[in-house]
C-alpha cells in the first residue's frame, strides 16, 4: 500500500510525560496506518491513552510531554500529487508548519462542546478565524459566505442569525455543530474526532454521528473516532484499533475485531456492552479488576492481572504483535504461533521511572 | 493462611489517622520554607516572650544615651529619649504578636459564626447579615479604622483590639457562608436534621469541621495581615500609646526625615523585625494549606 | 446596556445615605461636645447662659436626625462645613482631592501595566526568569510593610543619592511644574506600585494560566493560528475581565495605601487631612473625608459591573 491510499501512517509512537521529576510513558509504541476515505475507531477504556495519542499526532500536548516515534507520516493528496509530510522531525509543536497543516489538511473536533468555544466571541467570527488565517485574500464578507455555506451543510437552522450570536445562545447540540464547522471550514482531509458526542444526548448523539458519517462517505475525508462507545463503533468504523494501557492490542476490520475477535480484552469488551433483552437473571459482563495506574507497571503484558487466560510467560516480557490476516493483527501471547507483524516485534522496554 | 489480628473498627480508624498525621507532618517537613517559617515564628515569639518575663527594662528613659548608635551595651542602640531598643523591638513584639494572633483568632471566630449563621438560615437573616458586610467592606479597611479610633476617642489597647476584630472579620464570614450555603443541601445534613437534631448541633458539629482547614489557614495569613495592620496603624499615629511598645509604634519615630537619616536603627531593626516575622507566617501559611488542602482531596 | 447602567446608578445613592448616617450618627454619639472647640474654655465657664444660647442657636440640642438632615441639605448646597479651627472644609478638600488623585491615579495606572504585564509573561513563560523574579517580589512586597519600602527608597533615593526630595508635593522655587510634579511624585508613585504589582502580579498570573488551560486555547490552536494570536486574542481577552475585577478591588487597599504612604512623605493629600483631623478629634472633617471615600468605592464597585457587561457577553445578553 503507497502514500495514495494511506493518509496517515503511524509507526512505534511513545509519549513519555514529566511530572515532579518522574517520567511516565503514557504511549507506548503505537502503530497503526488510516486508509485514505475510511473511519478508524480508536476504543479502549478511559485512560488508555486514546486522547494522548491524537494529541500527539496533531502536537497538542504541553511542554511536558516528549513524543518519539520511529514515523508520525501525513500524505497529502492535491490534484494527484501525493506530499509527504513527517511530523514526528517537526520541533516546534505551534511553529509554522505544524499550523499549515492545522486546518486545510488535519483537523479535530473535541470532546466538550460547552467548553471547547471562546465566550467572548461571535461564533460566526471563530469559524471564520481559521478561514481568514490560510486564505490570505479573503475578505471578511467572503469568509462569511463561506460559514454560512457551512453552517446550513451542518443542518444550523436560521444561520443568518445564528451566525452573530455567542456560543452560551446555542444548545450543546449546536454548539458540537459549530465545533465541526470550525474543523471543517478549511476542508481538511483528516479528521479527528475526540469522543464527538459523549457529552451530549443519545439523540444529538445519532444526528451528529450521521453527519460525520456522511462527510466520510459523500466528502470523501479520512476520519479517526476516538470512543468508548461500541455502539458507535460498530455504526461507523471500517477498521477498529483497540488500546489498552497505552498499547494497540488488537487492530482490524470491522468484521475482523467483531466476528472474529482475538483479544481477551477485545473480547471482555464487547461482552460488557449493555445490550437490550437480556435474560431475567443474567448479569451484566464487567472486566474484573480495575485499571492499573501506569506508573506501577511492571514488565510484560498490562492486561494479565485482569486476563482470564494469562499464564507465566505473558508477565516476563513484551508482547510482540501476531498477524493473523491481512489487516488483522493481535498482541498476544495465545497466538504466539503465528508471524510477527511487520514492525511488530516487541520494543526493549524505555526505562519507566528516573 | 496468615493469621490476621482483629482490629475494632475504632481502633482501624485511629491508626489510619495518626498515620495520616504522621505523612501530613513528614509532608510538611519536606517543605523547606515552611519549615524555616515555622522555626523563625517559634524563635521570634520565644525571644519576645522571654524577655517579658525576665522584666528587662523597656521604659526607662536615659537622657544621656540618647539615639546612641549600636554598640556592646546597646545592642541595638537606644531610642530618642534614651530607652535601649533592643528590649523595645523584643517588648513589642510581645505585644505585636498578641495583637495579630488574638485579633486573627477572634475576627475568624466572629467571621465564622457569622458567617455560618448566614449560610445555614438563609433568607431574611442571611440577607441583613450579608447587608451589613458590605457597608464594612465597601470601606478600606485602615479607613474604617481609622474612622473607629475617632469615635472611641480612647487609645487603648483594648479599644485597638476591639476595632480590628470588628474591621476584620468580613472574610472569613464570605469564605464560611459560602461554604455552608452549599453543604447545607448534603444529604448526612438532611439526615441530622431528620433526626431532629438541634439546629446549633448540625451547624457546628456537623458542618462546621468541613470547613475548619480554610479557615485555620486563612486565620494564620491574617496574623500577619494585623500584625500589619497595627504597624500601619501606629505609624501614622492613631496606634496604641507610646508607652506600650509595640513594632509599630517605634516605627512612629521615623516619620521624621531626621531620624530616618540619623537615627538608622531605630526604623531598620523594627522594620527588620515585622519583614521577617509576616515573611515567616506566609510561607508557615502556604505550607500549612499545602499540606492540609492535599488532605481533603 | 443603558438601562443596566441606569440602575446600577441608581442604586449608589440610597448606599451613600445609608453610609453617610451611619458616619454621621456614629461621630456625632462620641459625646464630644463641638462648643469645646468653638469657644474657648474660660468663655463656656464664665458664661454659661450664653454658650447655651449659642448651641441653640446652632441647633446642637436638636435631635440627631434633624442635625443629620440639616448637615444633608447643607452639602447637596455645597457647604461642606467648617474644621474645628474653623478653615473652610471645601477649600481643605479643593486643594487636597486632586493631590491625593494624581497619586492613586499614577500608581493605578502603573501597577496595573506592571503588574498585569508581569503576570501574563509568568502565565505564558513559566518558571522563566520573569515568573522566578515575579514570585520572589511578591513574596517581600508582601511580608515588608508598605511604608517601611516608603521609608527605605527615600532613604536610599533621598539621603543617600540626593535625587529626589524626601515630600511633599511643590516645591517653593520650582521653575517647571511638570517637573516638580514628577519629583515629587516619583517615590511615593514606586512605593505605592511596588505594594500592588506583589498582589497583581500573582492574580494576574493564576488568571491567565486558568485561561490557558481552558479546552478553547486548544481549539484556537486547531486553527493553525499564530501563538501570539492564541495568547492575546483567546487568552488574554478572556483573562481581562477577571484581572480587571481583580483590579477594582485593590482600590480599597490602595487608598488605605495612600493614607499611610501620604504620612511617610509628607505629601499634602487627602490622607495625611485625615490622619490629622482623626487625631486632632475634628469630626467634621473626618465626616466628610469618610463619605468621600465611600463615594469612590462606590464608584469603583459600579465600574466593576460596567466592566462585568462589557467585556462579556454571557452577563450582558443574559444566559
Amino acid at each position: 500500500m503507497d502514500s495514495k491510499d494511506i493518509i496517515l501512517d503511524v509507526k512505534n509512537l511513545n509519549t513519555t510525560f514529566i511530572s515532579d521529576r518522574k517520567k511516565i510513558r503514557i504511549v507506548k509504541n503505537v502503530s497503526f496506518q488510516l486508509k485514505r476515505g475510511s473511519a478508524l475507531a480508536v476504543v479502549g477504556e478511559s485512560g488508555c491513552g486514546k486522547s494522548v495519542t491524537m494529541n500527539s499526532i496533531m502536537r497538542f500536548l504541553g511542554r511536558n510531554a516528549i513524543i518519539e516515534a520511529d514515523k508520525i507520516q501525513y500524505n497529502a493528496l492535491r490534484d494527484g500529487k501525493v506530499t509527504e509530510y513527517r511530523l514526528e522531525q517537526i520541533d516546534k509543536p505551534h511553529g509554522p508548519e505544524m499550523r499549515a497543516l492545522r486546518g486545510p489538511e488535519m483537523s479535530m473536533v473535541f470532546q466538550d462542546p460547552m467548553s471547547s468555544l471562546n465566550p467572548v466571541y461571535k461564533v460566526g467570527d471563530q469559524v471564520a478565524e481559521g478561514l481568514l488565517q490560510h486564505n490570505k485574500g479573503m475578505t471578511k464578507a467572503q469568509a462569511r459566505e463561506k460559514v454560512l455555506e457551512m453552517f446550513r451543510k451542518l443542518g444550523i437552522p436560521d444561520p443568518e442569525e445564528r451566525i452573530d450570536c455567542y456560543p452560551h445562545q446555542f444548545s450543546g447540540g449546536m454548539k458540537q455543530r459549530v465545533v465541526i464547522a470550525i474543523a471543517m471550514i478549511c476542508n481538511p482531509e483528516l479528521i479527528i474526532c475526540d469522543e464527538p458526542t459523549t457529552a451530549l444526548d443519545v439523540t444529538i448523539q445519532a444526528q451528529i454521528m450521521e453527519l460525520l458519517k456522511e462527510m466520510q462517505t459523500k466528502d470523501g475525508k479520512s476520519i479517526i473516532l476516538i470512543t468508548h462507545n461500541m455502539g458507535l463503533v460498530a455504526e461507523m468504523a471500517d477498521e477498529v484499533c483497540v488500546m489498552y494501557m497505552g498499547r494497540v492490542v488488537e487492530f482490524g476490520s470491522l468484521e475482523d475485531v467483531f466476528d472474529r475477535t482475538s483479544h481477551p480484552y477485545t473480547q471482555a469488551l464487547l461482552r460488557s456492552v449493555p445490550v437490550l433483552g437480556l435474560a431475567d437473571g443474567q448479569k451484566l459482563e464487567t472486566i474484573p479488576g480495575a485499571t492499573p495506574n501506569p506508573a506501577d507497571l511492571k514488565g510484560g503484558c498490562e492486561f494479565a492481572d485482569r486476563c482470564p487466560f494469562a499464564t507465566d510467560a505473558c508477565r516476563e516480557k513484551d508482547i510482540p504483535m501476531f498477524q493473523l490476516s491481512p489487516g488483522h493483527r493481535v498482541r498476544c501471547l495465545k497466538y504466539k504461533d503465528y508471524p510477527v507483524a511487520e514492525g511488530g516485534e516487541a520494543q526493549a522496554e524505555v526505562a519507566e521511572v528516573q | 493462611m496468615s493469621e490476621t489480628k482483629t482490629l475494632s473498627i475504632k481502633e482501624q480508624n485511629k491508626s489510619a489517622a495518626s498515620s495520616l498525621l504522621k505523612k501530613n507532618i513528614r509532608k510538611f517537613l519536606r517543605n523547606k520554607l515552611a519549615v524555616f517559617g515555622l522555626l523563625v515564628i517559634v524563635i521570634m515569639t520565644v525571644a519576645c516572650v522571654a524577655a517579658m518575663i525576665m522584666g528587662i527594662d523597656y521604659s526607662t528613659p536615659n537622657p544621656t544615651i540618647m539615639k546612641a548608635a549600636p554598640d556592646a551595651a546597646h545592642l541595638f542602640g537606644t531610642d530618642t529619649i534614651g530607652r535601649d531598643l533592643l528590649a523595645r523591638v523584643l517588648y513589642g513584639g510581645c505585644y505585636s504578636i498578641f495583637i495579630g494572633v488574638f485579633c486573627a483568632v477572634l475576627s475568624s471566630v466572629l467571621g465564622a459564626v457569622l458567617g455560618a449563621i448566614a449560610g445555614y438560615f438563609g433568607g431574611k437573616t442571611d440577607m441583613v447579615i450579608v447587608r451589613i458586610s458590605e457597608i464594612f467592606q465597601a470601606f478600606p479597611q485602615l479607613v474604617l479604622v481609622m474612622m473607629l479610633v475617632a469615635i472611641l476617642k480612647q487609645r487603648s489597647m483594648g479599644n485597638m483590639l476591639f476595632v480590628f476584630v470588628i474591621t476584620g472579620w468580613m472574610t472569613t464570614f464570605r469564605m464560611v457562608r459560602n461554604e455552608f450555603m452549599s453543604l447545607k443541601g448534603e444529604t448526612y445534613v438532611k439526615v441530622c436534621e431528620a433526626f431532629g437534631m438541634s439546629k446549633m448541633n448540625v451547624m457546628f458539629k456537623q458542618i462546621l469541621p468541613n470547613v475548619m482547614t480554610p479557615i485555620i489557614v486563612s486565620t494564620t495569613t491574617n496574623v500577619a495581615y494585623f500584625i500589619l495592620q497595627e504597624a500601619s496603624l501606629s505609624f501614622i499615629g492613631l496606634g496604641v500609646a507610646d508607652s506600650t511598645p509595640t513594632w509599630g509604634n517605634i516605627l512612629n519615630a521615623a516619620k521624621s526625615i531626621q531620624v530616618v537619616q540619623d537615627v538608622w536603627w531605630l526604623w531598620v531593626f523594627p522594620g527588620l523585625a515585622i519583614s521577617l516575622f509576616v515573611l515567616a507566617i506566609n510561607f508557615f501559611g502556604d505550607g500549612l494549606r499545602d499540606v492540609l488542602d492535599a488532605k481533603q482531596q | 446596556m443603558l438601562k443596566f447602567i441606569l440602575k446600577k446608578l441608581a442604586l449608589m445613592i440610597p448606599r451613600l445615605l445609608v453610609i453617610s448616617l451611619a458616619v454621621f450618627v456614629g461621630l456625632r454619639s462620641t459625646g464630644i461636645d463641638p462648643i469645646t472647640f468653638m469657644v474657648p474654655p474660660e468663655v463656656i465657664s464664665q458664661q454659661p447662659e450664653m454658650v447655651d444660647q449659642l448651641r441653640e442657636d446652632l441647633g446642637l440640642n436638636d435631635p440627631i436626625i434633624m442635625q443629620y438632615f440639616r448637615w444633608l441639605g447643607n452639602i447637596l448646597h455645597g457647604d461642606l462645613g467648617l474644621t474645628n479651627k474653623g478653615e473652610s472644609i471645601s477649600g481643605i478638600i479643593a486643594t487636597r482631592l486632586p493631590y491625593t488623585l494624581e497619586l492613586s491615579l499614577y500608581a493605578m495606572l502603573f501597577s496595573s501595566i506592571i503588574g498585569i504585564g508581569i503576570g501574563i509573561i509568568s502565565a505564558i513563560r513559566q518558571n522563566g526568569f520573569v515568573d522566578y523574579l515575579g514570585r520572589v517580589l511578591a513574596v517581600l512586597g508582601q511580608a515588608v510593610p508598605q511604608f517601611l519600602v516608603g521609608i527605605l527608597l527615600i532613604w536610599i533615593f533621598s539621603i543617600k543619592l540626593g535625587i529626589f526630595p524626601s515630600g511633599n508635593r511643590v516645591s517653593p522655587d520650582a521653575t517647571n511644574a511638570f517637573m516638580d510634579a514628577f519629583m515629587h511624585l516619583f517615590l511615593p508613585v514606586l512605593t505605592l506600585t511596588i505594594g500592588m504589582v506583589a498582589v497583581l502580579m500573582r492574580y494576574a498570573r493564576n488568571t491567565m494560566l486558568d485561561v490557558l488551560n481552558s479546552d478553547y486555547i486548544k481549539t484556537a490552536r486547531s486553527k493553525g493560528i499564530p501563538e501570539w494570536k492564541v495568547y492575546l486574542k483567546h487568552g488574554f481577552r478572556n483573562a481581562m475581565k477577571p484581572v480587571l475585577v481583580i483590579l477594582m478591588f485593590r482600590i480599597p487597599a490602595l487608598i488605605g495605601g495612600s493614607v499611610v504612604i501620604e504620612s511617610v512623605f509628607s505629601y499634602p493629600g487627602i490622607g495625611t487631612a485625615m490622619t490629622n483631623a482623626v487625631t486632632n478629634m475634628d469630626y467634621n472633617l473626618v465626616l466628610v473625608i469618610t463619605l468621600i471615600i465611600a463615594a469612590v468605592m462606590l464608584i469603583c464597585s459600579f465600574m466593576v459591573d460596567v466592566f462585568n457587561a462589557l467585556l462579556d457577553p454571557r452577563v450582558r445578553l443574559g444566559e
